[in-house]
């Protein structure tokens, strides 16, 4: 007899979980790690409307998240190219994001310093060494690498900015920078102020 | 009237000549002035950046004029040009200055003004310049790039 429940027990569990990832779209799933892309920034590009809708994991939605951090936290994991922001009830709004590349990635907790829209855009050095016939700024705008917004990292130089280059998102290209496609880090920017927690991680355990 | 007439006939034989060497002869070439811009007005270093709207033209001369500590460098080139980069193109070349058929003048490989790997310069006084790509592929990538000089500048 406890054999049958035991195993009838098991069933149930099976069916339970199957269930929730039916109900739950996206919530079990995982994005497969990318490969590290070798893009060069395209300064002044500006992709079509089409290029920039994310379709599959990474786009824009919302899962079940357990953390114990409170709503309104974003957390960032960067094996996976994902950010999430807390919501209430165990879910969280899930973005596809690109990271840092080999070499230029790394956790932490910060806070959002600052916040700014269609943010200017200087070259770190060793870019204009490679590409000589840069401007050493870029006023913002469509086409600007930084995208439609950026959000600072405390006192770092890291960023979660977006970016006009959306084949980029789910993979490691920048440097250590998180990227978001123009839409979603315009939603980003209007759900979070300045002040926001915002934890790192390698790998985040749901 | 006989003199008269074979004068007349003449004069408009005459006359007819020099339209018919006229008209079968290949007009000379229009008259195109010099550039306005000098060589010699690009060369040396300079605060490079740009902007697409504007409104930010007045920042980003103050932002060029603060990128000296990475300056774009424009040498002489040996036949009369300068050495500066095409668009995307790490490897500087030879780029002369050209007039076009409106006053505008043109910068870029030797041959016609305003073809596609040109920009035009504007507003150069020998302390700073600003160009626009004529392909607009470039123009709507790059926007409009303003040059401010490194240095001591020009009276």
């Amino acid at each position: 007899m406890s054999v049958r429940v035991g195993l009838l027990a098991r069933s149930a569990i099976a069916a339970v979980i199957v269930a929730a990832a039916a109900v739950l779209p996206g919530a079990f799933a995982t994005a497969a790690p990318q490969e590290e892309m070798n893009v060069q920034d395209q300064p002044g590009y500006q992709p079509t409307p089409e290029e920039e809708q994310l379709t599959g994991a990474f786009e824009k939605q919302e899962v079940f998240f357990r953390t114990p951090e409170k709503p309104g936290t974003i957390i960032i994991d960067t094996k996976s190219r994902f950010l999430y922001l807390v919501q209430p009830d165990n879910r969280a709004l899930r973005y596809g994001i690109g990271v840092g590349r080999d070499g230029f990635q790394w956790s932490g907790l910060e806070r959002i310093a600052r916040k700014q829209e269609w943010p200017d855009w200087r070259p770190p050095p060793e870019m204009i060494e490679r590409q000589p016939y840069l401007p050493r700024f870029m006023a913002g705008g469509p086409g600007n690498p930084l995208g439609a917004r950026a959000m600072y990292l405390g006192a770092t130089v890291y960023r979660i900015h977006g970016t006009n280059q959306p084949q980029t998102i789910g993979h490691a290209v920048s440097s250590g920078c998180f990227r978001l496609v123009n839409d979603d880090v315009i939603d980003l920017y209007d759900r979070v102020p300045v002040g926001t927690k915002v934890i790192i991680k390698q790998a985040v355990a749901l | 009237m006989r003199i008269a007439g074979r004068g007349g006939a003449l004069a408009l034989a005459g006359l007819f000549a020099v339209f018919a060497a006229g008209c079968g002869e290949t007009p000379p070439p229009a008259v195109t002035a010099a550039p306005s811009v000098a060589p010699d007005m690009l060369v040396g270093k300079w605060g490079l950046a740009s902007y697409h709207k504007d409104a930010d033209r007045d920042r980003t001369v103050k932002e060029a004029r603060a990128q000296c500590n990475k300056p774009y460098v424009i040498t002489k080139g040996t036949n009369g040009g300068v050495m500066m980069n095409l668009a995307d193109q790490a490897t500087p070349s030879e780029l002369v200055l050209k007039a076009g058929k409106d006053g505008q003048t043109f910068l870029g490989p030797p041959g016609d003004a305003g073809t596609a790997d040109d920009r035009i310069v504007m507003n150069a006084d020998g302390n700073s310049f600003t160009t626009v790509w004529v392909d607009p592929d470039n123009a709507g990538r790059y926007g409009t790039m303003v040059y401010e000089r490194c240095g001591k500048r020009a009276a």
